[in-house]
C-alpha cells in the first residue's frame, strides 16, 4: 500500500504506507563538518560573524552560506566561511573584563605564520573581524594581537584562525551579490494591501 | 517552540540539588543582570536539556511546516505568488538549519536530532498534522500560522540563551516578509469573487481550532514552571501569547468580511482579555500523540527524503573529518 495524500507529489513518489524495517540511524558526519561564517554588510564595514552551515567542503560552505545568510536585501558586500575545527577561540572573560588582560608574555618576534585574528565586544552579540597578525603559532598569535590591536573597549572572546585556512570571496566577483536587487519579491515592503481593504470597505459600505 | 504546544520534560525535583549552587547563584546573577548565557558558559544540566528541547522543537517545526505550503508552490496562482511562495519555504528551511545549530551549540548533533524528529521521539508544532485542502489554507497558514508563530518568537528572542537568540533575531526579520505575503494573499481572496470569497471562508473554519490549539493548553491546564521563567527559557505563557495573537489579528480578519467559527468569540471590554470557547484539548493530546489526519504522512515523507538522499552525503563526505560543535 502507498501512502495517500492530498499532494500530487506525494503521491507520484509511491512512498509505502509501511515501511519494513526501522530507519537505521544516521551515522557520524552524515550532515557533514561545521563552518562559520562571516558577511560584510558593507564597504569598509568589518566583517561579522553570522553563523555556522554544514557542508562536506569549504566551496560548499560558501555557496550554503551565501544562501543562508546574503539571500536578501542589499547587505552583503563580501563572505567569508573557515571550518569550525579550523578556529581556536580564548575563555569568555566576564563583562568589564579584558581576555587579554591574561595575556602577559611578550612576541615572540618569529613571523613565519599569518593568522586573522576576531574579537567579540559584548556578550549576546557576534565577532568582527578585526585584522591579520604575524606570529609563530596561536599562543603567539593571541599576544601578537593584543599589542597590535588594541581596543578601547573590554574584549571579551578571541577567534584566531590560520589565514590560509579562510576562504574569501574574491574582489573581482563582486557583480554576484548584485542579484539581490532583483529580489524585492523576498522583502516585506513588496506586499501591500491596504489600497485593496479601502476599496473593499468602501465597496461595501455602499452596497 | 514554534507553537507554546511546547512538550517540556518532566522536571526532577532533586534536579537543581545536584548542580553547584556558587556556579548556579552565578548563572542565575547573569540572567538577571540581563546578559545572554553562551555555549561554553556554565549552565545547569537542566536548563540545558529544556533548551534542546525547545529549540530542536522549533526547528522540526519549521521543517515539517514546509511540507502543507510546498505542496502549494507548482499550484499557487500565477508566477509571482509561485515565486513568493518558493521564497517562504526556503526561508523556512533556512530557519531549521539556524535553530540546528543552536541546539547543536548545546551538544546535541544534528544528526541525532533529525533521527529522533523522523523516529517520532521529539514533537514538532502540531498544526502541522492538518493538511491543505485549497491555495486558501496556504494562505492561512502564510499568514496567520506565522503571526502565531511570530508572537512566539519575538518573545523567545528576549530569552538567556545567546545562539537562539541570534538565530531568532534574523529568524524574526524574514518573518516579516512571510507575513506580509500571507496577508497580501489573504486580502485577495477575501475582497475578490464569491467564488474566492468562499473558498477563503472554508479554510478560516477549518484552520480556526487548530490555531487556538497552535499556543498549547491553557496555562491552568499546562505543566506550568516558574523556573523556565526566571532562566528566560520560556518567555511568556500560553495563554498571554494567545490573547496576543486574538488582540491583534481577530480585527483584522473580521475587517476582510471573514467570520470565525466560534460565536463565543469577544474581546470582554472590562478585562480586556478575549473570551471564547474553551478549545478541545482532548483531540489536541490525540493529534499530537500521532493520531492526527496527516502525522503519519509528515513523517514518511520526511523519512523518504532521509533514504533517498543518503546515498549523495555519501558520496561527498570526506573521509578524513571530525565532528566539531559551532562556536556561537
Ligand atoms: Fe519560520
Ligand atoms: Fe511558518
Ligand atoms: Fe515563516
Amino acid at each position: 500500500m502507498t501512502l495517500k495524500s492530498l499532494d500530487p507529489r506525494v503521491k507520484r513518489l509511491g512512498i509505502p504506507e509501511e515501511w519494513d524495517t526501522p530507519l537505521s540511524p544516521k551515522e557520524t558526519l552524515d550532515q557533514f563538518e561545521n563552518y562559520e561564517a562571516f558577511i560584510q554588510v558593507k564597504e569598509g564595514k568589518a566583517l561579522e560573524h553570522v553563523g555556522p552551515v554544514h557542508a562536506p567542503n569549504e566551496e560548499m560552505a560558501f555557496l550554503f552560506a551565501k544562501e543562508q545568510y546574503s539571500r536578501r536585501g542589499m547587505f552583503c558586500n563580501a563572505l567569508c566561511v573557515v571550518k569550525t575545527e579550523n578556529i581556536i577561540g580564548t575563555e569568555f572573560s566576564d563583562n568589564g573584563i579584558s581576555i587579554y588582560d591574561a595575556v602577559t608574555a611578550q612576541p615572540s618576534g618569529i613571523e613565519n605564520q599569518s593568522y586573522e585574528v576576531f574579537h567579540l565586544l559584548k556578550r549576546g552579540k557576534q565577532h568582527k573581524y578585526v585584522g591579520t597578525v604575524m606570529a609563530k603559532d596561536f599562543e603567539d598569535a593571541l599576544v601578537v594581537a593584543k599589542h597590535t590591536y588594541p581596543s578601547q573597549k573590554p574584549v571579551f572572546n578571541v577567534w584566531i584562525a590560520e589565514s590560509e585556512h579562510i576562504l574569501t570571496s574574491n574582489e573581482e566577483d563582486k557583480d554576484m551579490w548584485e542579484t539581490l536587487k532583483e529580489k524585492q519579491y523576498r522583502e516585506a515592503i513588496d506586499y501591500k494591501g491596504q489600497d485593496r481593504i479601502k476599496a473593499y470597505k468602501e465597496r461595501m459600505g455602499q452596497a | 517552540m514554534y507553537g507554546g504546544g511546547n512538550v517540556f520534560e518532566a522536571m526532577k525535583a532533586t534536579a537543581l540539588a545536584e548542580e553547584d549552587p556558587k556556579e548556579l547563584a552565578k548563572f542565575e546573577a547573569r540572567i538577571d543582570r540581563g546578559e545572554k548565557i553562551e555555549p561554553k558558559d556554565w549552565m545547569p544540566q537542566l536548563y540545558r536539556k529544556q533548551l534542546i528541547r525547545m529549540i530542536e522543537q522549533h526547528a522540526h517545526s519549521e521543517i515539517i511546516g514546509a511540507l502543507p505550503e510546498g505542496t502549494w508552490i507548482t499550484r499557487a496562482p500565477g508566477f509571482k505568488r509561485k515565486l513568493a511562495l518558493m521564497a517562504k519555504v526556503q526561508d523556512e528551511v533556512g530557519h531549521a538549519q539556524l535553530l540546528y545549530s543552536a541546539a547543536e551549540t548545546l551538544g546535541k548533533p544534528r544528526e541525532q536530532m533529525l533521527d529522533d524528529l523522523v523516529t517520532g521521539k521529539s514533537k514538532y508544532s502540531n498544526i502541522f498534522n492538518y493538511p491543505a485542502f485549497t491555495w486558501a489554507d496556504s494562505c492561512f497558514i502564510s499568514w496567520l500560522v506565522d503571526a502565531g508563530a511570530i508572537v512566539n518568537q519575538v518573545a523567545n528572542s528576549k530569552g538567556s540563551y545567546g545562539p537562539y537568540c541570534r538565530a531568532l533575531e534574523r529568524i524574526c526579520a524574514e518573518e516579516s516578509f512571510h507575513l506580509k505575503y500571507g496577508h497580501h494573499c489573504v486580502i485577495h481572496l477575501a475582497t475578490g469573487t464569491k467564488k474566492q470569497q468562499e473558498m477563503m471562508q472554508a479554510a478560516v473554519n477549518r484552520w480556526w481550532a487548530p490555531m487556538m490549539h497552535f499556543f498549547g493548553p491553557s496555562d491552568k491546564i499546562s505543566v506550568h514552571s516558574d523556573i523556565l521563567m526566571r532562566w528566560k527559557v520560556k518567555m511568556a505563557s500560553n495563554d498571554e501569547c494567545r490573547q496576543q495573537f486574538l488582540d491583534m489579528y481577530v480585527p483584522k480578519i473580521w475587517e476582510l468580511g471573514l467570520t470565525l467559527p466560534d460565536e463565543n468569540l469577544h474581546k470582554n471590554l472590562e478585562t480586556g482579555m478575549w473570551e471564547f470557547t474553551e478549545p478541545d484539548w482532548e483531540e489536541f493530546k490525540r493529534v499530537i500523540n500521532g493520531d492526527g489526519p496527516c502525522n503519519k504522512e509528515r513523517l514518511a515523507v520526511r523519512r523518504m527524503a532521509e533514504e533517498r538522499g543518503r546515498w549523495v552525503r555519501k558520496a561527498l563526505l570526506a573521509p578524513k573529518t571530525k565532528y566539531v560543535a559551532p562556536l556561537a
